[in-house]
């Protein structure tokens, strides 16, 4: 056999597309501090100083040296950069992992150096920072901004490549009783309770919040994301057939597909969110793992090439992973 | 739940799916308010025609076990019975038939013959 397959999948398969991945999850947010701190310290002549670095109800409250300010903001952005980098570059086996490191670590250097120009901006001309007008708009601007550029360079980072296989199903993996002259295709459907207490426990802060500060403004859009995730990730079908596996959430994205030419071994496993992957929804794991994991329990684990993992929590698990196998082997033996 | 068809068999697919569901209806695997995969998605996974499907939801919904509701599949209306007398008595059966060697088709042929002449409401305890 020419391509060895290892022993314990995860492990020894090398991570893809390293280089993207340091261009655009390392370098990118170096450029992007360089300039934004660069441009913050031209300023320093317009300036107060010192300078209102945060902002109460009642107008600025704290103050600091432009200097010292640039210097913690820069190096907050980029340490969380080489996190976001350093889980794309050590464990983005699939492409999701390496989107999301990536698309962070450049996301979040963007909104600091948006939020920190801003603020920075409406006190340009001031001789005393204590008469900055409202700034109320800038966080939202630097959110705003962070989002656009860390989507848009996540949607840059490559993708998968297809990687079918011809390895047999190991022996020992779970199947089910089927004739060659049989079809089969197994269904569920799975909701997640955690996310929607999450979701109405934050509602409810919200709206105490936009209370308490007056403020809508920056509750609304807040509480419209919040809808649109809790939306998009609380209830998943999960589908087992000649394709593969899917699990597909009921406004059909975010979606999980294996092909079945990828599937290397599934089994049932004991899930345990916030253990294994620090909350509910559709999230990348420990060691990379990638996994729709709406609730503690069941779970199917799909081994699939290039070292990749994906789990899925969904009831009568067990049948599901069992059928998974025999289809792939099935389809292998032809 | 799991559906498995076999095209080869003589009995026609859309009674093959709504027998699967009977079946994991009775063995407590569906519940009240269980959803079943939409037509759609369900014969493209098996690779058959979406009417067969339909017509299978169709003779389920005439037996108020399921309700069809446009775009989102069928939802389980009717909870299976509580079958655990029948689960017994088809156990017994079973272990008559195996004692006195009659055949699993012989059994079934029996047991349908039984159901067909039997007198409907009639409650023989």
């Amino acid at each position: 056999m020419t391509t060895s397959a290892p022993s314990s999948p995860g492990t020894r398969v090398p991570v893809p597309h390293r280089a993207p991945s340091t261009l655009l999850g390392l370098l990118l947010p170096v450029v992007l501090t360089a300039l934004g701190s660069a441009a913050a310290l031209s300023w320093r002549s317009d300036l107060p100083d010192p300078v209102a670095i945060h902002f109460g109800p009642d107008g600025p409250d704290g103050f600091g040296s432009l200097g010292s300010n640039v210097l913690i903001n820069a190096v907050m952005g980029l340490v969380l950069a080489v996190g976001g980098w350093a889980l794309a570059f050590f464990a983005g086996r699939a492409a999701l992992v390496r989107r999301l490191g990536v698309g962070f670590g450049v996301g979040i250097t963007a909104f600091l150096q948006t939020l920190q120009l801003s603020i920075l901006a409406v006190q340009r001309g001031l001789v005393d920072a204590a008469d900055t007008p409202d700034a109320a708009w800038t966080p939202l601007l630097g959110v705003a901004v962070g989002l656009v550029v860390g989507f848009a360079v996540a949607l840059l980072v490559p993708g998968d490549a297809p990687a079918p296989t011809n390895e047999p199903v190991p022996a020992d993996a779970p199947r089910v009783p089927l004739a060659d002259s049989q079809r089969a295709t197994w269904v569920r459907h799975v909701r997640s309770r955690a996310i929607l207490v999450v979701a109405a426990v934050t509602l409810l802060v919200l709206a105490v919040l936009s209370l308490v500060l007056r403020s809508p403004t920056v509750v609304l859009p807040a509480a419209v994301v919040l809808t649109l995730v809790v939306a998009s990730t609380a209830s998943f079908t999960v589908t087992v057939d000649e394709r593969g596996i899917a699990a597909r959430s009921g406004l059909g994205w975010p979606r999980i597909v294996v092909p079945l030419n990828e599937v290397q071994r599934a089994s049932a496993v004991r899930v345990s969110p916030w253990k294994e992957f620090g909350g509910w929804g559709y999230r990348v794991g420990r060691d990379g793992r990638v996994g729709i994991v709406l609730r503690t329990g069941d779970g199917i684990e799909v081994r699939r090439t290039g070292g990749r993992v994906v789990v899925v929590t969904v009831d009568d698990a067990a049948t599901g992973a069992a059928l998974l196998n025999t289809l792939a082997s099935r389809r292998r033996k032809r | 739940m799991l559906f498995r068809i076999d095209p080869t068999a003589p009995e026609p697919l859309f009674a093959q799916l709504a027998g699967q569901v009977r079946q994991a209806l009775a063995r407590g695997e569906l519940t009240v308010g269980s959803r079943l995969p939409t037509a759609r998605d369900l014969a493209m996974s098996l690779d058959i025609n979406v009417h067969t499907v339909l017509r299978a939801y169709q003779d389920l919904r005439d037996e108020g076990l399921v309700e069809l509701r446009r775009g989102r599949g069928a939802v389980v209306a009717r909870s299976g019975l509580d079958d655990s007398a029948l689960h017994e008595a088809v156990a017994e059966v079973v272990r008559v038939a195996r004692r006195l060697g009659v055949t699993p088709e012989t059994t079934v042929a029996l047991l349908r013959d039984a159901h067909r002449t039997a007198t409907p409401g009639e409650d023989p305890s």
